[in-house]
């Protein structure tokens, strides 16, 4: 290539992230926000000053108060540089062994803000009551089990122990600090009117100290000499007021046995967190938690989106432990790895208390078990949402979307859910037909639940502010907004409906109200949604909250909310409660509830109660696609489970290929929906040409057939919280050399592997096998062998292909009959893929339901368990009834005492077989095959290699035509070799 | 317990061998004598208990044609009383009761009624219905076809006279230029010294910069139209409450001058703002002069005005300062009445040409000569180009008359060429003029947009195939500001009025419009019409 050549293709990568860019100036780094600022330079004199450096924070052991019969202390913290001022530290041991940290300022001038917990947390966790605390000399101490927690009194540290060696330490590098409230300087205060004065001398004497001899300031060292934006802040046209002046909290905290992090969502980054401090970081910035809808944002980013989740894992291959910060303002994260088993984050956060759990692990299933006591485990979700979401701003009438559904039914393409973006609605009021366009909403409604399938609508939180808008102007009869800054009237900001307000969904008597305006029949009082019907689920975006011509494209910090809080405080929970309300809205709209589907952009610790999130905004680029299964598996990490990138990119019009392969992306994603920006042109799959157009259907069909998996899958998650997408290092805790691996991934416990390509032009890939056992590609049956040590093997996926194995010792249970909507799948039998281990023997789950309702709590479901095993010459194959076995641990929440194999769920399906198993890796050709108990069945064999042998290709399979065994009956199939 | 044992065998599912099977493969599906029976694709072999057992065996899915077993096969319903139909295999037994299929024959007995009884009747209705307006668009269509006929006769006839009055007229150019080319030897030199007058110079370099001057303007208005698109994009986008007071008098400028009212006004501050709109195009026409131009003069005069040929121009002119004041002879036709101009002018070439002859006329002649032979001949040889390209025009339309790729292959879409079809949408009008143009204008002020000229009939299907004429595509309309040119699809059927009926940007500034016209109503087949149930 000669050299003016390569400069041109340097030239056009130069360009092209230009053209297609995020608008990085309206949004802050670390250095444009005061606090970050604040924390940055604190750890930055930390390292100067290296051994120096010591916190000024200590525990005063004379105020050690031990609560009797429960692990519970709680004692007075110093600051060394403001003796005048109280802190209150609490620990608290859990049941479960996690160890939950709250600090707090005692009689300060105000209040901090304290309730973040209260809206993550599903209740207030039980407190062990056998765990004690030994207060010592110089440290205050529990132990339990192989764990130990310390809490040395000066300087303050907490560190959690396991087998005596350190997993998790807080202020180890001392770089804790609560800005305490204080009083703004005289000179400047002139001008306030209201401030509040302090009540005793002590503040007064600090600001003595300041004024007397300001040249040397003896607090320097460790805050620094200027108030820097102690007291109002600029960004870029925007003035934040701060009216409570500096309250931020800075706390590291380091793993000095962990090289590995995973977490803190939602950044588009590798699953693996790279560093952003310490020696040549990956990423100059911190991460930043702070809900924003970032146009067009970056593949790769420490930047912040449209959800926060404060959660880490941090694993080696000894242990993984996790932490849980509780934090709703605006929060900082740099992350370094001062060795290669080590690693120290630093957490800057605007406002609140200290309210950290240390989850104790210590493997990844223990992390996700602690962590979904606190906040919950995702919601079982309403079958019927697996399925196929098609999507686009906007199908544009009534007609549109009939016409869009019979186009999929004349290609007898699978869809479940037509979904209605912003321009149904009129002038963007949302519930409000355009009528023009959607004259027969219910109409149009019904004609997609004909065939048994549904529609999403979207309902936005910002309300148009005008009277004839009933959705706005009850809420501002109600006084249910939001406030400006001043704490009266209403906030008035601009988005998609113009000039708007927003619901202020902290204020409890929104609640109801909210509740209300999805009935589909009238109320007795007020407006409700009549024009609606129970099968129309909701779509809530712009939920960060999105406001154009706010400061970073959101709300003004010092906006009010209910209780006088400002909006600063509770930023991050904001989406979240919007989903959380609508989906109890959408549930309770009959009676008794349904399962409700909400979809929301924004989220935080928690939202996983309440139904699916997207990645947002993507951009139809090969990074993005690959980004998208990264930023999946780390939501998953953080319990939302169910998940989804958009299929096709939103922006940007994606070229057959890619978005054949972005199908094989989302088809294995938890959450399936394509979608596509305005100015894009049409590209539903109907659309596309041949082969892609065949090659899409064969993948929408492939996804149905696995339904049973899926659903499988989230059952399980919904009860232990183990996500449904699992990266290597929750497979493989003991096994570094997949800690990386964030491009391939296992279905649940189903035994699928998946790696779906996401580069062009590329048909050759490595899928990395991390054990000693057989792997079977899913649609030839070839047999691979992985390595104790981990082995890569290579793989050819032709564009219609994509890499999918079934991990040896296996069972999978699909439903191959193509439908059009999975709803109408619900009588087919199954087929089992029986994958034997090496060892012969095999296992799989096959969960089911009505999908819709909640009869599964009341015992209604079928929970089976599939199990091979080789004995001598007899292979056999069993099902058994795990409900009858497992009753307590099958529903989620539920302690189900008992299971009725005979409830009314199970004989709906009573009838309900298996059509064809499938028996991959046996070594022979049996001698007979029978239903134990039955005659010979009818079956066909193809020899190859053997499960049990060492050669890789085509296995043995065993193909047995309809085993008239029914799902959900006891029964053995023999196989006698 | 050994619940096995308890198992009770499923309920084979009671099918018959032949359900789901067309009239056409029946035959196939028969017991045969050696108790196994072959996959339609001769693929396979398999006893024939395993037809229609509910579980897929043949690669081609021809064993289960009466269950959804197999994907990708079809089933039959007779749907006695009414039509057979096939639905996908994926459509069975789904609990979903297929219109397609009312005898209910997709499901298990006793899901669906049968109800094509009921069906049928609908369906007849219906298609009565249809044929009703089949048979009287067809009608309509075939004045169309006779008027097509009739333009074909006229234009053929057109063809006839054209040629003869072309062979005429090239021999009378032929004539004339060799007068011009002889006379104009003579006279080139003294041509030339014409060509040096300072006011046929200034001519020249007028029209040099008049041509420049068009082509600057025909650039501004192209940009202007671009610039009036981006700020309407800014006008309908941009934030109010953005306090940005640059945008905002971008818009209240933009609006000022384009006539608009300001957005966000509410309706009855419209109307204010319409009647100002009113007024101000009125006081900019007091502005102008008399005797400039109007715009319209600009935009269909330049052109003429440049095509000018100087030479002849400048003859012309040497002609007119060199003749007497009026009252000559040869200016006599000014003084007689209208009735006799034609026999005048007879009489005016043959004394002209006496008078020539006799040299008292010399020294006029002799001065513009070779002007006013080259005059002759250009406005011959002019009248020979109108007449050819009359002729190639009528031929052309001649070809396209009964062309499948142009009117149809029996013309009937002649007389519908140029028709404008119309539908207001309330905020818009739609326009299509067929085989011309479609456009967008609004109802209440602003710009009307291009959407895109006739391009061809439907491209995805085969000329002359029955839906290529379904479906009209214009294109290469004005370009959306970010986004792409303009476009209509036109999706018509078989209607006994040409209209459109629907209007649907489906993407980005591309339109469907679907419509009827009675041009698609086909004569109702003897044998469709016969074909009772």
């Amino acid at each position: 290539m000669p050299p003016w050549t390569l400069l041109g293709v340097l030239s056009l990568l130069l360009v092209v992230p230009d053209a297609l860019a995020v608008k990085s100036h309206d949004f802050k780094t670390c250095s444009q926000a005061g606090f970050c600022r604040r924390g940055r330079a604190l750890s930055a004199r930390a390292a100067e000053a290296k051994s120096a450096w010591n916190s000024p924070y200590s525990l005063d052991p004379a105020s050690i108060i031990i609560a009797s019969n429960k692990a519970v202390f709680t004692a007075g913290v110093k600051s060394a540089l403001y003796p005048e001022i109280n802190f209150g530290l609490e620990l608290r041991v859990h049941d479960d062994g996690v160890v939950r940290v709250r600090m707090d300022e005692i009689n300060g001038l105000r209040k901090r803000y304290d309730e973040a917990a209260s809206w993550a947390l599903i209740s207030e966790p039980q407190i062990s009551e056998d765990i004690t605390w030994t207060a010592g000399k110089k440290d205050i101490k529990a132990k339990y089990g192989n764990n130990e927690v310390v809490v040395a009194f000066e300087p303050l540290k907490i560190s959690l122990l396991r087998g005596g060696k350190e997993q998790v330490v807080l202020n180890g590098q001392g770089l804790l600090h609560m800005e305490h409230f204080r009083t703004k300087a005289v000179e400047e205060t002139k001008t306030e009117e209201a401030e509040p004065k302090p009540e005793e001398g002590a503040e007064d004497a600090a600001e003595q100290v300041v004024m007397k001899v300001p040249e040397v300031n003896p607090r320097a060292w460790f805050e620094g000499d200027t108030e820097d934006d102690w007291w109002e802040e600029r960004f870029s046209t925007w003035t934040d007021s701060k009216p409570k002046g500096p309250e931020s909290l800075s706390i590291d905290i380091s793993f000095p046995s962990h090289g590995t992090i995973y977490g803190i969502p939602q950044h588009a980054t590798r699953l693996a967190l790279p560093t952003t401090a310490g020696d040549s970081p990956t990423f100059t910035d911190p991460y930043r938690l702070y809900n924003t809808d970032v146009f067009e944002y970056l593949a790769s980013s420490p930047m912040s989106l449209y959800g926060s989740i404060p959660i880490l894992h941090a694993h080696s291959a000894d242990s993984t432990v996790g932490i849980f910060h509780a934090v709703g303002s605006e929060t900082w994260i740099d992350v370094a790895h001062p060795t290669d088993k080590s690693t120290t984050t630093h957490w800057i956060s605007e406002s609140g208390i200290l309210d950290l759990f240390l989850m104790p692990g210590p493997t990844p299933a223990d992390v996700f078990a602690q962590y979904s006591a606190l906040t919950g485990t995702p919601v079982l979700p309403p079958h019927w949402s697996l399925g196929y979401h098609q999507c686009r701003w906007n199908y544009i009438s009534s007609d549109d979307v009939r016409t869009v559904q019979k186009r999929f039914d004349e290609e007898d393409m699978p869809v479940d859910v037509f979904w209605l973006d912003i321009e149904y609605s009129e002038d963007h009021k949302y519930f409000m037909w355009n009528e023009k366009n959607f004259p027969d909403p219910v109409d149009m409604t019904n004609d997609v639940a004909a065939l048994g399938r549904k529609m999403v609508v979207i309902v936005d939180p910002h309300l148009k502010r005008t009277s004839t808008y009933p959705a706005f102007q009850e809420a501002s009869d109600r006084q249910v907004l939001v406030k400006p800054p001043s704490g009266e009237g209403e906030y008035e900001g601009w988005c998609w409906s113009g000039s708007s307000s927003w619901i202020d969904f902290f204020n409890p008597n929104s609640w109801d109200w909210w509740k209300a305006k999805f009935k589909t029949t009238a109320l007795k009082e007020g407006w409700s949604w009549t024009s609606s019907t129970t099968d129309i689920h909701i779509w809530n975006d712009m939920n960060e909250p999105s406001v154009f011509n706010g400061p970073e494209i959101s709300m003004p910090r010092d906006n009010i909310h209910h209780g006088g809080w400002e909006h600063r405080d509770i930023h991050n929970i904001n989406g979240m409660l919007f989903s959380n309300l609508t989906s109890q809205a959408v549930q309770e709209r009959t009676d008794p509830p349904t399962r409700p589907f909400v979809l929301t952009r924004s989220f935080f610790a928690g939202s996983q109660r309440f139904g699916a999130m997207w990645t947002g905004d993507n951009l139809g680029t090969w990074e993005h696609m690959a980004v998208g299964i990264q930023m999946v598996l780390a939501n998953g990490i953080a319990g939302l489970s169910f998940a989804g990138s958009d299929v096709g990119g939103f922006f940007g019009n994606p070229e057959p290929e890619m978005l054949v392969r972005w199908y094989q992306v989302g088809i294995f994603n938890p959450f399936l929906r394509a979608h596509a920006h305005i100015d894009t042109k049409r590209r539903e799959p109907f659309l596309l040409e041949q082969p892609y157009k065949g090659i899409v259907k064969d993948l929408l069909r492939l996804r149905y057939t696995m339904l049973p998996v899926w659903y499988t899958a989230f059952r399980e998650t919904s009860v232990t919280g183990v996500p449904v997408l699992r990266p290597h290092y929750v497979m493989f805790p003991k096994d570094p050399k997949g800690f990386d691996l964030d491009d391939q991934y296992f279905i649940g416990n189903s035994g699928l592997l998946v790696k779906p390509i996401t580069t062009k032009g590329t048909t050759k890939t490595t899928v990395y096998l991390a054990e000693d056992e057989v792997y079977y590609d899913y649609f030839t049956h070839h047999a691979y062998r992985g390595t104790a040590k981990g082995k890569e093997i290579d793989y050819t996926a032709e564009l219609h292909q994509v890499p999918l194995f079934v991990r040896g010792g296996s069972i999978v249970p699909t439903r191959e009959r193509p439908r059009r909507a999975s709803s109408l799948m619900h009588r087919d039998p199954f087929t089992l893929r029986v994958a034997l281990a090496k060892a012969g023997a095999a296992r799989g789950e096959l969960y089911l339901d009505d999908g819709v309702s909640y009869a599964h709590e009341k015992g209604q479901f079928v929970w089976r368990a599939f199990e091979a095993a080789t004995a001598k010459k007899t292979v056999r194959v069993a099902s058994t009834d795990l409900g009858a076995a497992r009753p307590g641990a099958a529903v989620d929440g539920i302690a189900l005492a008992s299971y009725d194999a005979g409830n009314k769920f199970a004989e709906s399906i009573a009838d309900v077989r298996v059509e064809k198993m499938v028996v991959v890796g046996l070594s022979g050709k049996p001698a007979s095959v029978k239903v134990d108990g039955g005659a010979e069945l009818v079956w066909e064999f193809t020899p190859g290699v053997a499960a049990g042998g060492k050669g890789e290709g085509v296995a043995g399979v065993l193909t047995i035509k309809d085993p008239k065994v029914r799902i959900v009956e006891d029964w053995a199939i023999i196989i006698q070799l | 317990m050994i619940p096995w044992l308890l198992l009770l065998p499923l309920p084979a599912l009671a099918v018959e061998k032949t359900l789901g099977v067309p009239p056409a493969l029946l035959s196939q599906y028969s017991p045969p004598k050696s108790g196994s029976w072959k996959c339609l694709d001769g693929s396979k072999e398999i006893p024939w208990d395993f037809v229609n057992d509910d579980a897929c065996d043949c690669p081609d899915g021809s064993d289960e044609p009466g269950t959804g077993a197999c994907p990708n096969s079809t089933f039959y319903c007779q749907n006695v009383g009414h039509i057979g139909a096939s639905i996908p295999s994926s459509r069975v037994n789904d609990g979903l009761c297929e219109p397609q299929c009312c005898d209910g024959s997709d499901e298990r007995p006793g899901v669906c009624k049968n109800a094509c009884k009921e069906v049928g009747e609908a369906y007849r209705k219906k298609r009565d219905a249809e044929r009703k307006i089949q048979k009287t668009g067809s009608k309509i269509r075939s004045s169309y076809i006779s008027f097509a006929h009739k333009e074909k006769k006229r234009l053929e006839a057109l063809v006839e006279t054209s040629a003869q009055e072309i062979i005429v007229r090239e021999k009378e150019v032929a004539r004339l230029r060799d007068i011009a080319d002889r006379t104009e030897s003579l006279s080139a030199a003294a041509l030339e010294h014409k060509q040096q007058s300072p006011l046929y110079s200034a001519l020249l370099s007028h029209s040099a910069a008049l041509k420049a001057l068009q082509r600057e303007h025909k650039k501004h208005l192209e940009r202007e139209k671009e610039l009036g698109a981006i700020l309407d994009t800014l006008r309908k986008g941009y934030n109010p409450n953005y306090q940005d007071m640059a945008v905002l008098e971008a818009v209240r400028g933009w609006e000022f001058l384009a006539g608009l009212p300001h957005i966000g006004v509410e309706e009855d501050a419209q109307a204010v703002s319409d009647e100002e709109v009113k007024t101000v195009p009125e006081a900019k026409k007091e502005e102008e002069d008399e005797d400039e131009w109007t715009t319209e003069d600009l935009e269909t005069g330049l052109d003429e005005l440049l095509n000018t040929d100087y030479v002849s121009l400048l003859m012309a002119h040497d002609e007119h300062v060199s003749t007497p004041p009026p009252g000559s002879l040869l200016n006599i036709r000014s003084y007689l009445p209208d009735t006799l101009i034609p026999q005048y002018e007879g009489m005016r070439e043959t004394m002209i040409s006496w008078l020539e002859v006799f040299g008292i006329s010399a020294s006029d002649a002799e001065k513009s000569d070779s002007s006013k032979a080259r005059q002759a001949f250009n406005d011959a040889e002019a009248a020979l180009t109108r007449v050819k390209k009359d002729k190639q025009t009528a031929e052309e339309d001649l070809d396209e008359i009964f062309n499948v790729n142009g009117f149809g292959a029996e013309g009937e879409w002649k007389k519908l060429d140029g028709t404008c079809l119309e539908l207001n949408t309330g905020e818009y009008t739609y326009e299509v003029c067929m085989f011309d143009k479609a456009r967008q204008k609004p109802n209440h002020g602003g710009q009307t947009f291009d959407l895109g000229s006739f391009s061809s009939w439907n491209p995805s299907v085969e000329a002359g195939d029955s839906a290529f004429y379904e479906k009209q595509v214009y294109n290469k309309g004005t370009r959306c500001w970010n986004g792409p040119e303009r476009s209509v699809v036109l999706v018509l059927k078989c209607g006994t009025e040409n209209a459109i009926h629907t209007v649907a940007e489906l993407e980005k500034c591309e339109y469907q419009f679907t419509g009827t016209s009675p041009a698609l109503c086909l004569p109702l087949d003897e044998k469709d019409s016969r074909e009772e149930l």
